[in-house]
């Protein structure tokens, strides 16, 4: 019995013993749908062309012996299209591997699919911090981190994306300062152009900045309401004016973009949903990130999502498009055999890098041009910026208090290396007042 | 006969091109709304319209309606169904003004731009149809 693993190489398979006659019926789509089953689109000209149709007829016949409940019965199995621009339009497609020309269009039922990456923002840098995991302190250390960028000058805009889990906005602001509205309310406003009623009262500003300025957009506002029902719709599309739909995705990058020329600030830390998830996927790959923190504790819950992930831009040919963006940091490494684990988690994350992003060096040769890095180069993105475990960090609830009575000194023992690395992210010029 | 709303839907519309070519506006009209009859009634099996198929027709007399009256029930039947979120149309019917038994008038009243507004709502319709077959909801 055929499953989904097996649906792309038995295609590339069936179209390999096909490859002569493939020339005769012009750009071919594999066309993956929302349930997993395959059909071909061909151009509209091949409908009436013979020789065409008998090629196709044998594929579809093949396909339906080969992918069984994956396939189409074969007299259903082929679309002609006019257009054939319009059937990739805004899907996930790569090249079929192995066969020149053949692309697959994969339809996802969610808008998510970590493969469309945006081109860099061109404003303030965007700092994405994801995790593959929850529960690793990531939101924390976003919090550390926009309290030291604010403790040296710099205006940071702050957005809790975690949707679904919200809590940051708690760590950089008292109840008493948190505003009317959050991202979700923007959101749903914005299905009905109504966003602007909320746009004013979805920022404010938290006291734990002193010479620079930390904006905190947080998730809902000071009282969530009906905070269910509106995430419910948050993911909605919107059909524009004019006929063209824009994703939620394209909104949020909207509003961003919006949050961005209203408060100017010299950088932008986004606090990501961890995990393979349909936000994550959007603050990853299509808000136009200058960075993106992928946080790391060393398990096994750790590596295998994140060479899934890895994997998946390797296969849609994206990984030069992300890449250089990426950087790993080593979460909650712990009090006791501190440079023990931290070897193990630099040594695991080396292989992953180099296994699934780095290009390979051929022996005998030199990297020269190569994007290739030693296992022990500092600099490199698979070498983990360490954050230490520290039991006045852990939990987040009690965290305002906490960085009220801070010292640079403790934030410096426990976020360091992630601090120092992030100060040195370059400012775009004429951007900001700090 | 028995009702096949996604044929239906392709022959009429081909057929709707061919008279609006050859500019034969009145018949083009008809069948454009006809097109976009079909291809919503097909659209609403999806998305939980029953059918009587020893009758022939939708089940609920609602659902027993021209491209004049469909529009509206189509967005009843999306809006109730998980996947109905990415399938919107605009939510003005462009066969506000088009009426079944406007084939009973003569052909003077009917022009391009009557035509052509009929053939960009059955061409909305068009482009759902193909959305639905390629994502493998029909």
């Amino acid at each position: 019995m055929t499953t989904f693993d097996q649906i792309l190489p038995r295609v590339a398979e069936v179209l390999r013993t096909h490859a002569d006659r493939l020339p005769t019926l012009g750009p071919l789509l594999v066309n993956r749908d929302l349930n997993g089953r395959v059909r071909l689109v061909v151009g509209e000209p091949t409908r009436t062309d013979a020789k065409a149709k008998q090629a196709l007829d044998a594929i579809a016949h093949e396909l339906q012996g080969q992918l069984g409940p994956h396939a189409y019965p074969a007299e259903n199995a082929v679309l002609f299209e006019a257009d054939m621009d319009s059937v990739c339009a805004g899907v996930p497609s790569f090249p079929l591997e192995g066969l020149d020309g053949v692309q697959v269009i994969d339809r996802l039922a969610t808008e998510g699919n970590w493969a469309s990456i945006a081109p860099e923002s061109t404003g303030a840098p965007r700092i994405v911090f994801f995790s593959i995991k929850g529960g690793v302190g990531r939101s924390t250390a976003l919090a550390a981190s926009a309290w030291a960028l604010a403790q040296s000058g710099q205006r940071v805009l702050v957005l809790d994306l975690d949707l679904e889990s919200p809590g940051l906005s708690s760590a950089l602001l008292p109840e008493e300062r948190r505003p009317t509205y959050g991202i979700a309310d923007w959101l749903v406003e914005d299905l009905v152009d109504n966003g602007d009623a909320v746009f004013e009262d979805m920022m404010a500003t938290s006291t734990l900045a002193h010479d620079g300025e930390i904006y905190v957009v947080p998730a809902h506002g000071r009282d969530p309401g009906e905070y269910v029902a509106k995430l419910g719709r948050v993911w909605m599309p919107k059909m524009r004016s004019d006929g063209t739909r824009e994703a939620w995705s394209q909104r949020l990058s909207r509003l961003l973009d919006a949050l961005e020329a209203r408060w100017q600030p010299d950088v932008i830390l986004l606090d990501s949903r961890a995990g393979i998830d349909e936000v994550a996927s959007s603050c990853v790959t299509d808000l136009g990130a200058y960075l993106v923190l992928l946080f790391a504790i060393d398990g096994e819950q750790t590596w295998p999502g994140y060479r899934i992930l890895f994997r998946h831009w390797r296969q849609s040919s994206v990984v030069r498009d992300i890449r250089e963006r990426l950087q790993m940091v080593g979460a909650m490494i712990p009090e006791t055999d501190a440079v023990e684990y931290f070897a193990g988690l630099r040594e695991r994350g080396y292989d992953l890098f180099a296994e699934q992003l780095y290009d390979e060096i051929p022996p005998g040769e030199v990297a020269g041009e190569r994007w290739n890095f030693d296992a022990s180069d500092e600099g490199a993105p698979h070498y983990p910026w360490a954050v230490r475990w520290h039991r006045g960090f852990a939990a987040l609830r009690s965290l305002h208090a906490r960085f009220e009575s801070i010292d640079a000194r403790e934030v410096a023992t426990v976020f360091g290396p992630l601090i120092e690395n992030l100060a040195r992210v370059p400012r775009k010029e004429g951007e900001g007042n700090g | 006969m028995q009702a096949d709303f996604l044929d239906a839907h392709h022959r009429h519309w081909d057929d709707a091109e061919r008279l609006f070519a050859a500019h034969r506006w009145a018949n083009a009209d008809h069948l454009y709304g006809m097109a976009a009859e079909c291809g919503l009634k097909r659209l609403m099996l999806v998305f939980g319209m029953l059918f009587d198929s020893v009758g022939d027709r939708p089940a609920n007399q609602p659902d027993r309606v021209h491209a004049d009256g469909v529009w509206a029930r189509y967005e009843s039947y999306r809006c109730g169904h998980h996947r109905g979120a990415t399938y919107v149309l605009p939510p003005v019917n462009p066969f506000d003004n088009w009426n079944a038994s406007q084939r009973y008038a003569h052909q003077s009243l009917f022009d391009a731009a009557r035509a052509t507004s009929h053939q960009i709502g059955a061409n909305q319709v068009r482009q759902l149809i193909k959305k639905a077959q390629w994502e493998g909801l029909i």
